[in-house]
């Protein structure tokens, strides 16, 4: 309980948190601008236009701005130690290790949690609100339906937290973990799309994004992603790209000289 | 009689720092080389070498940060590591530097107290001590060295610890800030504390220290009370050169 409020109290008074916090919800304003002028083009539109115009959830598109937010976020917390050298008090404070790390993926993984979810379900609202019938219905599917996919895209976010934490455990460093979250995230999904069949499917159910819908069973119309996955083996997969790094970072920050 | 199940395994010797063939490399590195000595309580132990001797390698081994090659390090006869809640027997200040520039002095404070379920009013009493209660709510970003040096102080202080190791606390600071640094260190011995002090220079011992501790190369060179030294060498400072003579890897002892 004690390392607990001691890591909400560390990550909440440096100021880059509300930093990326505030960052992460103008994505729901970036999203509804975006709805209000693909609205404002459709209404211009001629209607022979209009019946083949299409547009992308857009909730799922503008959830990148937090996924990257909230990695930085999880690199930070623990990178910035190392940076300032703070680590070595933490360690001599706590010399079993474990709960230090334990205490920030904790902290980490609440606070993105939250943060994911405000993000997605407020883009959602304001996105349906604003795009109404248009676009052949695209907002018309009922919210009950779309529920399991929000979800899941609204967990990505606590994902890219938990995977940031644990890549900056991994590599101790701000720029090495950061450069190996945007890899592993937007980097890798694109060669992955290159990729002659049938590694291009399998390799691209893998990518994080590609999760969210392969765990709700409703498939992208048109993909870069693969969607071979059955909904549980995509909830593994995703609860690895969470659990694994911050596991070895454990290990590690246990078995190195500080 | 019955040993109880809680006993700790190592005999209880309190207040002592001891460490035992303490042994450290850093791939072809011999930093800490077979080292044996103990600090015991009530005095000011001054740990010297010349800069590279290993003895940051030393304290960081204490305190469980780094794992020695072979060799033991005890404190009050148990490794650092398995202390509960440490911070109430040990305080340590390795490095002043090593504060997240953004936080203020009083938060800084407060998360490292929380971890050893120290309250808040021993946070402002060890900011009153150091004298940081006027800027504590400000960012530790704007600390002069000198501030930083006495944050750091109030850090080890936070757990009222009888064991207390700084590693050349006096770095950098004007002579106000190593007047008060030497005060405070004698009254923590003077309470019967155990003090272990590191330094590069013998001048900065000759005033705090009672006893002091040589090193060089890893090695141990010489342990002994300042008279010791005084009644066998001319001065300090020659005792010093003599015994280091040997043992400076990069260039003169300062
Ligand atoms: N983490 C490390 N990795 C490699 N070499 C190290 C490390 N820490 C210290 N050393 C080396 O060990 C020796 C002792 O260093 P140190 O303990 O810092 O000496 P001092 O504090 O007496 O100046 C030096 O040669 C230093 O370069
Ligand atoms: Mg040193």
């Amino acid at each position: 309980m004690n390392m607990l409020s001691s890591e909400w109290l560390k990550i909440r008074s440096v100021r880059s948190t509300g930093l990326l916090l505030l960052l992460s919800l103008g994505a729901i304003l970036l999203g509804a601008a975006i709805a209000w002028m693909a609205a404002g083009m459709y209404d211009d539109a001629t209607p022979a236009k209009r019946a083949t115009a299409s547009i992308a959830e857009l909730e799922e598109v503008v959830i990148i701005v937090p996924q990257l937010c909230m990695g930085i976020l999880g690199v930070l917390a623990i990178t910035s130690e190392y940076a300032t050298g703070v680590i070595r008090t933490s360690l001599t404070a706590v010399p079993r290790r474990w709960p230090v790390l334990a205490a920030k993926a904790a902290v980490v993984g609440a606070i993105s949690l939250l943060t994911g979810s405000v993000a997605i379900f407020g883009t959602y609202f304001l996105a349906r609100q604003v795009i109404g019938d248009r676009f052949s219905g695209t907002y018309l599917t009922p919210f009950l339906d779309r529920l399991p996919t929000l979800a899941a895209t609204g967990l990505t976010v606590c994902v890219f937290a938990l995977l940031g934490l644990g890549l900056g455990a991994l590599t101790r460093s701000t720029a090495g973990a950061v450069a190996v979250l945007v890899g592993l995230a937007y980097v890798i999904p694109m060669f992955v799309g290159k990729l002659p069949s049938p590694w291009k499917d399998w390799l691209g159910s893998m990518m994080i994004s590609a999760l969210p819908r392969q765990i709700s069973g409703v498939p992208f119309k048109s993909s870069v992603y693969g969607s071979s996955l059955p909904p549980a083996a995509a909830v593994a997969v995703l609860a690895a790209y969470a659990l694994v790094p911050v596991l070895a970072g454990t290990w590690l920050l246990r078995h190195r000289d500080a | 009689m019955v040993r109880c199940a809680a006993d700790p395994p190592y005999p209880i010797l309190d207040d002592v720092i001891r460490l035992h063939h303490l042994t450290k490399r850093y791939g072809d590195t011999l930093a800490v080389d077979d080292l044996s000595f103990t600090v015991e309580p009530g005095h000011v132990t001054g740990f010297l070498g010349p800069n590279g001797a290993g003895k940051s390698t030393t304290m960081r081994l204490i305190l469980g940060l780094d794992t020695p090659t072979s060799g033991e390090a005890l404190v009050n006869g148990r490794p650092y590591t398995t202390l509960r809640r440490p911070m109430a027997q040990v305080g340590a200040l390795l490095d002043a530097g090593a504060v997240h520039g953004g936080r203020t002095a009083y938060h800084h404070l407060l998360c490292l107290a929380r971890t050893n379920d120290i309250g808040e009013r021993r946070v402002a009493e060890v900011l009153d001590l150091v004298g940081l209660t006027g800027v504590a709510r400000r960012r530790v970003g704007g600390f002069s060295l000198g501030m930083r040096q006495r944050l750091g102080i109030a850090a080890a202080l936070l757990g009222d610890p009888r064991v207390l190791m700084f590693d050349e606390p006096v770095n950098g600071l004007d002579p106000d800030g190593v007047r008060w640094i030497r005060d405070l260190m004698r009254s923590l011995a003077a309470e019967g504390r155990t003090v272990l002090l590191s330094s590069h220079l013998m001048s900065e011992m000759a005033l705090t220290a009672d006893r002091i501790v040589i090193m060089g190369r890893g090695k141990l060179i010489a342990e002994a009370t300042i008279q010791e030294l005084t009644t066998r060498y001319p001065t300090l400072e020659d005792a010093y050169l003599a015994l280091t003579a040997g043992s400076v890897q990069f260039g003169a002892a300062r």
